[in-house]
């Protein structure tokens, strides 16, 4: 009797434990993604302030002003 | 489906940028309203054409003073009226980024986004000034280097130092060349006993105003009225004159550029002496600004290539790349 109850509060202490590390890693695993998010983000930021990415918008301009002015 | 779009909601001229096709209208911020009716008789290039010259019942007026609105109501019709121009109906809400001095209070930017989603946009973002300037002046700022830019508007001036896609140091002052043409007119009033316009204040900054003696000073005939007869009148203004009268708003531009310069961190600061500071917005226009900060600050500055168009082609940036440049907008978290 006491050998089963021994035995089954190993088994929900063990229970516990596995609980406990799969929350940390499901924390951990959260947490890298986030900050992998910031990185991509932060990158995606500054390619998008990059020269090649204004060309479009910016240097379009100014050179269609420069034709404008030169006619 | 609404294009979106960059608007640059200026003191003195207004500029709409929409997605995929550039600068579709560019304009001065001024309304023409008939104060009987409550009802608009002309905006923009039509409505400045009225400025001083309408009668008792038409009032035009320029809805924005120091970057702020001061009239909302008409500020909120100006805006509806430029988004019907560009094509936005009932049916069709786009997403609007708009530039406003970065001094901006908390009640002003509210005025600003409230006015802009009732006019009809999906949504309203705001943009600092200087920050949209450095864009549309395609400086690297997507580098770790310091690039300083001023951009001197009709109500404001604004100094910011940006680097890797953030604003560092900045100062803002709420001076632009309307403070400029106000002084002009009081000087004319004061040394010479006659009232000019506004108009004909600005015509005399452009021709002969300057912020620093150049080789050939110019002078020029001033028509007015007469304090004392209430007759027209005719006198010759110096461009020293116009130097001497516009001397104060040009030193308070000078001091603020000066303050922004003390706020960097030294190791930007090294970059400026190599890279310039950079001229944007209408009042840098002024002739000998960029020679007069030059030399009161020890730092080459250069005009930008599209003066009057950078702060809206930043703008017009953003909303090209809406998803990615989100952090820009204020009030985001970066």
């Amino acid at each position: 009797m006491t050998a089963m109850s021994i035995l089954t509060s190993l088994m929900i202490l063990g229970a516990a434990v596995c609980g406990v590390s799969l929350l940390v890693l499901i924390f951990l695993d959260f947490r890298t993604t986030r900050i992998d998010d910031g990185i991509s983000s932060f990158r995606r930021h500054i390619d998008a302030l990059s020269p090649e990415a204004r060309r479009d918008s910016i240097i379009r301009h100014e050179d269609n002003s420069k034709v404008g002015r030169s006619e | 489906m609404a294009r979106d779009l960059a608007i640059d909601l200026g003191t003195a001229n207004t500029l709409v940028y929409m997605k995929g096709r550039g600068i579709v209208l560019n304009e001065p911020s001024v309304i023409a309203v008939n104060r009987k009716s409550g009802e608009v008789l002309a905006t923009g290039h039509e409505a400045w054409d009225m400025i001083g010259r309408t009668p008792s019942y038409i009032v035009a007026v320029r809805p924005l003073r120091g970057g702020a609105i001061t009239d909302f109501d008409i500020t909120e019709r100006m805006i509806r009226l430029l988004l019907q121009r560009v094509g936005v109906s009932r049916f069709t809400r786009p997403k609007v980024v708009i530039c406003v001095p970065s001094a901006i209070t908390e009640v002003e930017r509210r005025a600003v986004t409230d006015a802009t989603r009732r006019a009809g946009a999906s949504d309203a973002q705001l943009i600092e000034q200087p920050m949209a300037a450095a864009i549309g002046a395609n400086l690297p700022i997507d580098e770790p280097v310091g690039n300083m830019v001023i951009d001197i508007g009709g109500g404001t001036s604004e100094t910011a130092v940006i680097s890797l896609g953030g604003v560092v140091a900045l100062e803002a002052v709420r001076v632009g060349s309307f403070d400029i043409d106000a002084t002009i007119q009081a000087y004319v009033r004061r040394e010479h006993g006659v009232a000019i316009g506004e108009r004909t204040a600005e015509e005399i900054k452009i021709h002969i105003g300057s912020a620093e003696p150049s080789g050939q000073d110019q002078s020029a005939d001033i028509r007015g009225r007469d304090l004392v007869s209430g007759l027209p009148k005719t006198v010759r203004l110096t461009a020293e004159e116009v130097r001497f009268a516009i001397e104060e708003p040009v030193a308070a531009i000078v001091l603020s550029v000066k303050r922004c310069l003390s706020k960097a961190p030294p190791e930007l600061a090294q970059d400026f002496i190599s890279r310039g500071i950079y001229l944007v917005g209408g009042g840098g226009m002024l002739h000998g600004l960029a020679d007069r900060i030059s030399r009161e600050t020890s730092v080459p500055v250069m005009m930008s290539s599209q003066p009057l168009e950078a702060v809206v082609l930043g703008a017009g940036h953003c909303i090209e790349n809406y998803q990615s440049l989100r952090g820009m907008f204020m009030g985001s978290r970066r």
